[in-house]
């Protein structure tokens, strides 16, 4: 692997907990497999904690603040022996990094658990691109490409830059920009089920403007919000496919796309 | 309000079913947000004067009480009678009154959205009294008898061929020609001598300036001082974190309100008023009234609501919202629309018959993102969720649902078991990469379709995989 | 109790700190707005004229202006300005001496404004070059009413007159007891009320033409610190 060695890389190699996610977990594992190979190909030692279930994101974003720091507690106990922790999700990370504080918030010892868990806690692409310094190599698919950024990761931890500069060292692939990249595509957690037709509604638009965008995949970093453009994609017809960007990063580009048959 | 025993959901999904209120909606918050957008590429400062008018802001409420009473002084100095009002009807009954006192048959009303909230426009047409709204928008809701359905651009929601319809039917001299020109024009001719005839004139403000005594108020047509300026008495209703200490602290503010609403610069008329008329002055009120207004603003002070308070009425965060934009203003049920004004209707009007509003959000935080004085809405309407939690709103489903979960979720080795039959049952209604006709997924297969999980879960792959090595 | 005590006692009540010292909140007050450049917007030009001029004829304020070399010539503009729209020559006047003083000959005045009124011609007391603004204050000289109510407004603006930006004019004024109306005008009214879409002369006027003169008389000087 050929990368810039820089100053502030980390003590090599840093010992990483993978949190795959529920979503991840239950209905597309490659994700997690993709996470795995790319952060093992930047040099980290990874490993993915038995005790990990849900971050708590649904109970917290519900209204739930007890249930929420019963989760949080666990994914705490389970994440703190790392040098960092990493998800493929910038909601899931955004839920670790900037919430747990709030939900912990009654319980001193244990919020300060969580701030210092929070300062380690990355999205997978901002790890791979601000912390290892990494560029993926011999990484080619040949496709036109759109680049949706999910709210959480953009607002809550500022990732914008990191996936294009690593799309862009995967050959072939061009990317495309999305009409309102940066607007909700209505996914929001449990909003989608509470709301189904304000929900459809958003998630409409943000497929026409997807359609619009003249590419044949549609790229993301958060599941939920990939299968919500996708289910809605598929639903009007359209022939623009979905992938989590870490599967195109980690080679498997070719595989089968979100909602189709493997 | 004639809507109000729909639920919430029945007001969406008919706001959904209108095309013609979708067209109104794009039509303005697009070029709303356009404007904005070009405004803030001319602005590079914006990061900084927001971080100052945030501050101006927190700085006024921290310091309320000092700059109310400081402000009240000076009004007083300047001949102005101050009015103090705890709720909405006391604060309406304070302004009906003050009316019947001037004998007033006629007067004539500035937007105000604090008037809307605080039900004037009622109170006044309860109490016999002809209320004319002079700002074009309001006018057009006048004539429409409805509601407004955004705080900058109150009738939103009609488009031309609706408006052109009323005023050719209650103007007296309407327009021929089927322009906007036009039909501005009418309602120019049709208001201008009502301007003059008035007997009172009702305002809000802006900015009330604590080291003068002057309120502020901003506007583009210039209805507010024809409005204001010939009656013998001009009654301002204002909120009581208008405050800002000075003129200059008002500038300060005003760079970010107009920026954030319209794009433009500043308003075309930007305008103080510093009690009655003065020995000499050509025109102007000979009586001048302020009347501040609490109704649940010291409640949102002890309540965690306080960053709330900096709200500077731009409209940015609803021109801006994903769900507004689908929906309108109208379905939120109350004064306010938007991702504000869910903060705000269950301070009005209480969490149980609003507890949607701040569910109805994926909380994106485009929001608080073009917030000029960046409220963190997203965190609270996500506090008002956890109140509806606690006080025992949300529904036993959702309660038993999430506690379910959680038991689950909190033990790895179950969760991992739960995991495996969930991937089971929805493989059983898969076909084609796609999971059909599963009972509980209604709501998301409705209008599109739910991927199939793999075949395993990545938890029970990976152990697989760690064994063989 | 009455509202006002009810309302204050909750406002302390909900404050961390109540009852600070009035010096104390004047001092932070000030600091909130020390190094105001990093806040606000650069000048179109280095020339506060050039500036103001710029500003006020950009499509955002939609204005015209023109400079002239002595207020005496405003009548030849005015009579200009009327002949090219095939108005006639009748002006509404603001009641301000140096307006009065001036050669109308030929013209129709009157100092009364009319609801349907024509043209009125006024002078601006400050101008601002950050916004292209034109500050009124109300008096003896200025009815409010004469900015709103034509459908044309001249404005005559001293060049000297012309600020750089919104807190000059704070700054200007401080200390003075207020007028009762401070107007402060941009451009002509507009209404984006339908779909909108911007329409100019929504009540006030649709036209406002700024009229800069550079030299100014003793009168003017008279004028600006009356
Ligand atoms: S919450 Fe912010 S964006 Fe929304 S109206 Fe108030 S000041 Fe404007």
């Amino acid at each position: 692997m050929t990368q810039p060695q820089s100053a502030s890389r980390p003590p090599s190699p840093p010992r990483v907990g993978l949190f795959v996610t529920c979503l991840v977990d239950a209905m597309r594992p490659s994700v997690g497999f993709a996470a795995l190979k790319l952060l093992r190909d930047a040099g980290c030692r990874v490993e993915v904690p038995e005790a990990q279930t849900c971050c708590g994101q649904p109970a917290f974003n519900s209204g739930d603040t007890a249930d929420t720091a019963v989760l949080a507690r666990r994914f705490i106990e389970a994440f703190e022996p790392y040098d960092y922790v990493v998800a493929p999700s910038g909601s899931c990370v955004g839920m670790t990094r900037a919430h747990y504080v709030e939900a912990l918030a009654d319980d001193p010892a244990w919020a300060e658990r969580a701030r210092r868990l929070a300062d380690r806690t990355y999205e997978l692409m901002s790890f791979l691109v601000d912390v290892m310094h990494f560029t993926p190599a011999g990484v080619k698919l040949d496709a036109t490409v759109t680049y949706h950024d999910s709210c959480s990761g953009l607002r809550e931890l500022g990732v914008y830059a990191q996936p294009r500069a690593l799309l862009d060292s995967v050959s072939g692939l061009s990317l495309m920009p999305l009409e309102g990249n940066d607007v909700c595509c209505g996914f929001g957690g449990t909003f989608c089920v509470k709301y189904p037709a304000i929900s459809n509604a958003v998630v409409a638009e943000k497929a026409d403007a997807i359609d619009r965008s003249g590419a044949r995949l549609l790229l993301g970093g958060d599941l939920g919000c990939l299968m919500n453009m996708a289910g809605k994609l598929k639903r009007k017809g359209s022939r623009v496919r979905a992938f989590h960007a870490a599967e195109v990063l980690a080679g498997m580009g070719d595989g089968p796309a979100i909602g189709e048959e493997r | 309000m004639q809507e109000a025993p729909m639920s919430f959901k029945a007001r969406a999904e008919r706001a959904l079913a209108d095309p013609t209120l979708k067209l109104a909606i794009d039509r303005t918050t697009g070029t709303a947000e356009r404007k904005r957008a070009v405004a803030m590429t001319q602005f590079p400062q914006f990061e900084a004067a927001r971080e100052c008018g945030k501050r101006i802001k927190d700085h006024v409420i921290a310091h309320l009480d000092h700059y109310l009473l400081e402000f009240e002084r000076n009004a007083i100095a300047s001949g102005a009678k101050v009015h103090w009002a705890r709720t909405a009807e006391e604060a309406s009954q304070i302004v009906v009154s003050l009316c019947r006192q001037a004998g007033a048959k006629r007067v004539t009303r500035v937007k105000s959205m604090l008037g809307e909230e605080i039900g004037l426009p009622h109170a006044l047409d309860e109490a016999g009294i002809e209320r004319v709204e002079t700002d074009l928008a309001e006018h057009i809701v006048q004539l429409g008898g409805d509601r407004p359905s955004h705080i900058v651009w109150p009738s939103m929601h009609r488009t031309r061929e609706q408006v052109s319809e009323m005023f050719k039917r209650s103007h007296r001299a309407p327009h021929r020609e089927e322009t906007i020109e036009a039909m501005v024009d009418s309602a120019r001719r049709e208001l201008r001598d009502k301007f003059l005839s008035a007997d009172v004139a009702i305002s809000g403000a802006n900015f009330l300036v604590a080291d003068t005594g002057a309120t502020c108020t901003v506007t583009n047509e210039g209805n507010a001082e024809l409005t204001t300026t010939p009656p013998r008495v001009h009654i301002v209703t204002a909120g009581i974190e208008k405050l800002v200490p000075t003129t200059a602290h008002a500038f300060a503010m005003l760079r970010l309100l107009v920026r954030s609403a319209t794009g433009a610069d500043v308003t075309q008329y930007t305008t103080f008023h510093c009690g009655p008329k003065q020995p000499g002055d050509r025109d102007g009120p000979e009586e001048f009234h302020i009347v501040l207004v609490d109704n649940g603003r010291t409640r949102m002070l002890r309540e965690g609501l306080k960053e709330m308070l900096r709200c500077i009425r731009c409209g940015a965060c609803m021109n801006h919202c994903v769900v507004f934009r689908q929906l309108g203003g109208h379905v939120y049920g109350g004064t306010y629309p938007g991702p504000m004004g869910a903060v705000l209707t269950p301070v009005f009007d209480g969490l149980k018959s609003s507890r949607d509003l701040p569910h109805a959000c994926t909380l994106n935080g485009k929001c608080q993102e073009v917030c000029p004085v960046d409220i963190p809405l997203p965190t609270l309407l996500r506090g008002w969720r956890d109140r509806s939690w606690r006080e025992g709103l949300e529904p036993a489903s959702m309660r038993v649902g999430m506690g379910l979960f959680t038991f689950v979720a909190s033990r790895p080795r179950l969760y991992r078991l739960a995991t495996a039959v969930a991937i089971r049952v929805m493989r059983l209604f898969s076909r084609g990469g796609t999971v059909r006709g599963m009972p509980g997924l209604g709501a998301w297969t409705a209008h599109r379709e739910f991927p199939a999980p793999a075949e395993r879960s990545f938890m029970a792959m990976y152990k697989d995989l760690e064994k063989g090595q | 109790m009455t509202a006002r005590d009810t309302i204050l006692n909750a406002v302390r009540l909900g404050l961390t700190t109540p009852g600070v010292d009035p010096a104390a909140i004047r001092r932070e007050a000030a600091a909130l707005l020390v190094d105001p450049a990093a806040r606000r917007p650069s000048l179109l030009s280095d020339s506060l004229v050039d500036a103001f001029i710029a500003r006020v004829t950009s499509p955002k304020v939609a204005a015209t202006a023109e400079r002239i070399g002595t207020a005496t010539e405003l009548p030849d503009v005015v009579r200009r300005y009327l002949e090219s729209r095939q108005l006639p020559a009748v002006v509404a006047l603001q009641p301000a001496a140096i307006l009065q003083s001036l050669d109308w000959s030929g013209f129709e005045k009157h100092d009364r404004v009319a609801a349907d009124e024509t043209i009125a011609v006024g002078v601006a007391r400050w101008a601002i070059a950050e916004t292209g603004s034109l500050v009124f204050h109300s008096d003896a000289e200025t009815p409010i009413l004469a900015n709103f109510l034509p459908l044309h407004h001249v404005v005559l603006l001293r060049a000297n007159t012309v600020l750089a930006y919104l807190e000059d004019y704070a700054a200007a004024t401080a200390g003075q007891r207020p007028p009762r109306n401070v107007n402060i005008i941009t451009g002509a009214s507009g209404t984006t009320d339908i779909e909108g879409s911007l329409v100019l002369g929504a009540h006030g006027p649709r036209y406002l033409h700024v009229v800069i003169v550079d030299e100014h008389s003793a009168l003017d000087e008279a004028q600006i610190t009356a």
